[in-house]
């Protein structure tokens, strides 16, 4: 294996040749696979496809087993049933070294003994690559980073984001055509985070790599995917581009992990005229479709209006750009951003409308139900 | 008041204890050099105006092939350390990140022989390398002491303190298991190795009893037991030559203890000597 290199590194060297700094990236996909670890099932039956060059977020709280998909298609973990393709070669049992994967783990992993320069090479070094082009593309990866000047520190010398650069140009000058991250951002303050997040983004789409990347931070996930994978107990809960989980939510569990703050659920039941607000005489907020089902609105799409859903406010929460209104109603308490500054003593009653559809959940299976949409009749209450 | 007054009488005692002791480890050594620069007739009159000479050194030289002991000395060293390292490195590293059916059973045999005193089996070894035909070579008495429980106990337990991704890094950069353990686990572990190395040293220097049974000729004495000889039967009780002889035999321990001793120091606290 070390003597020969791997085949997936076959036509990359012609293109490499051509092209400054393109790799191109190849396909994912999972076909059924699970891990069990005794009583345990980490991962439940899992099935995915990751588009060449694209960039993939596996989304989910901690426990969900995204951490261990990602070190099955990195070949760190054995899957337990199921199948792992890497652009159409099926590498379910093939070591990590001969995937064509490049990895960036939470901690960086850097080799405390190695230099900058080491750490970045020491891939390239255990596949015999020649020195030559070992050090052409260490000079080419400090530049893309900014990290000329630390190439002869240890990684001790340095700073987290500096270290976070470091895991990446490991990560980069392997040319392979899948990077996978595991939380790279997590030990990062705020500020580096943001910015790191866009310097991320802008190196998958310059180099046209396949990028799995891991993280139980929904901005993150938002701002950088293609594609948002959510987990949830070892089980896909929705498979979606950004938008489309934003906008439809396939499940309450979906609908209540992304958006700052998440989605209002509350509790609908039937009256003659349709569904209102459990606790409430109305507005009716959908059409009725069962006894019991759960609403959901997007606390940007609330507003405030002369009629509507009667509440009265329990707190506000003033952030700059907008406020966030939490308003007591029926059985459920909503959270309403509103633009400015609004004041408003708790205590307040207030009506609030929305020109959304309002999204409607099974009560029980909390699957998102496909029902008309249903815009909440103003003229009614006129 | 009381507090800080009685506590700088605490540091006193202490540290009066402490170069009380030190005095008493040194006495033997002031002793021996002082034996050995005088002329016999001083070896127990001491005064400050006596002759100074070097003949002891010269003569103990002669007297005995302490060159050949030495050598056997450093030869038994080099090798008990260098098999060590080697079997030792393995063994952790198996016992540290490997998994297979009854590690920890064996993990826990190789523990027991931490409890066992080399002493208790000089005969059973005796007889066992009689039979292997070793009798009076180098080998024989480094083969008791090559496969060391503490220092599979020692590297395990550092191979273990290195974070896992570390080892997945490299795994996925192409290494496999012998090239992580040399790229990765054996750089980290470096000042285990160290510690390690000078503990393993400063004992199979010091080590008398086994090699004194087990060799009976010149060409496989080390340095201990070829002192030990001389020092009963060739010289009766001629101190200046018997302590300028002992000032040679342990002058390069002395040495090395003076360049590592921070090292030293560390290592003896880690553990027990094995």
């Amino acid at each position: 294996m070390v003597g020969t290199g791997p085949d997936w590194a076959g036509g990359r060297t012609a293109l490499a040749a051509t092209t400054a700094d393109a790799v191109t990236g190849a396909a994912i996909r999972l076909t059924g696979v699970s891990r069990v670890w005794g009583a345990t099932r980490a991962l439940d039956d899992i099935s995915l496809h990751v588009p060449p060059a694209s960039f993939t977020v596996l989304l989910g709280p901690s426990g969900c087993g995204k951490t261990t998909c990602l070190r099955i298609v990195a070949g760190l973990e054995t899957a337990t049933g199921g199948r792992i393709e890497i652009g159409d070669r099926d590498v379910t049992a093939l070591p990590p070294a001969a995937r064509g994967v490049a990895m960036v783990f939470q901690s960086y992993a850097l080799f405390p003994h190695l230099s900058v320069a080491e750490n970045i090479t020491f891939g390239l070094k255990a596949r015999r690559v020649p020195r030559p082009e070992r050090t052409k593309r260490l000079a080419r990866a400090a530049e893309v980073l900014g990290i000329e000047a630390l190439l002869n520190r240890r990684p001790a010398q340095l700073s987290g984001g500096q270290q976070q650069r470091v895991a990446l140009g490991r990560a980069i000058v392997a040319e392979a055509p899948v990077c996978l991250m595991d939380e790279p951002l997590s030990n990062l303050d705020a500020q580096l985070r943001a910015d790191m997040r866009r310097e991320i983004l802008g190196l998958q789409r310059r180099l046209g790599i396949t990028m799995l990347y891991v993280t139980h931070d929904q901005t993150e996930a938002m701002g950088m995917a293609d594609q948002i994978v959510l987990l949830r107990d070892g089980r896909i809960e929705q498979d979606a581009p950004p938008a489309t989980m934003y906008a439809e939510p396939a499940t309450t569990f979906a609908a209540s992990f992304i958006g700052t703050p998440p989605m209002n659920l509350f509790p609908l039941v039937r009256r003659a005229e349709g569904m209102v607000l459990a606790g409430t005489d109305g507005p009716v907020l959908a059409a009725a479709i069962a006894d019991a089902a759960v609403g959901g609105i997007r606390p940007e799409h609330l507003r405030l209006a002369p009629h509507g859903i009667e509440a009265s406010v329990a707190h506000a929460e003033y952030l700059g750009a907008d406020t966030i209104l939490g308003c007591r109603t029926g059985s459920a308490t909503l959270l309403a951003r509103l633009p400015g500054h609004v004041v408003l003593a708790p205590g307040t009653p207030v009506h609030l409308a929305t020109d959304a559809a309002v999204q409607v959940f099974d009560a029980a299976t909390g699957r998102r139900c496909l029902t008309r949409p249903h815009r909440m009749q103003q003229e009614t209450f006129a | 008041m009381m507090v800080a007054a009685r506590s700088r009488l605490g540091f006193g005692l202490e540290t009066l204890g402490a170069w009380m002791l030190g005095v008493l480890w040194l006495l033997p050594l002031l002793y021996a050099a002082w034996t050995s620069i005088h002329p016999a007739a001083f070896a127990t009159h001491f005064d400050l105006t006596a002759p100074l000479t070097l003949q002891n050194f010269e003569a103990a030289w002669q007297a005995a092939p302490f060159a050949r002991y030495l050598l056997n000395t450093v030869l038994l060293v080099s090798l008990i350390l260098v098999v060590q390292f080697v079997l030792c490195t393995l063994a952790a590293f198996a016992f540290a990140r490997l998994r297979f059916a009854g590690r920890d059973l064996l993990f826990a045999i190789v523990l027991l022989q931490l409890m066992v005193t080399p002493d208790v089996l000089l005969v059973e070894n005796y007889r066992t390398l009689v039979q292997l035909h070793l009798v009076d070579t180098i080998l024989a008495i480094a083969l008791p002491y090559l496969g060391s429980a503490f220092g599979i106990f020692l590297l395990r337990q550092t191979f273990l303190t290195i974070p896992q991704p570390l080892d997945d890094a490299a795994r996925l950069e192409g290494c496999g298991l012998l090239a992580r353990l040399w790229r990765v686990y054996v750089p980290l572990a470096r000042p285990t190795y160290i510690a390690y190395g000078l503990v393993s040293v400063s004992y199979h220097w010091n080590n008398f009893l086994w090699p004194l049974i087990i060799t009976n000729s010149v060409g496989t004495r080390p340095l201990t037991v070829g002192l030990a000889v001389f020092a009963t039967t060739d010289q009766g009780i001629d101190w200046s030559i018997i302590t300028a002889a002992t000032l040679m035999t342990s002058a390069p321990l002395l040495v090395a203890f003076l360049l590592f001793q921070r090292q030293f120091v560390a290592s003896f606290m880690r553990a027990g000597i094995r």
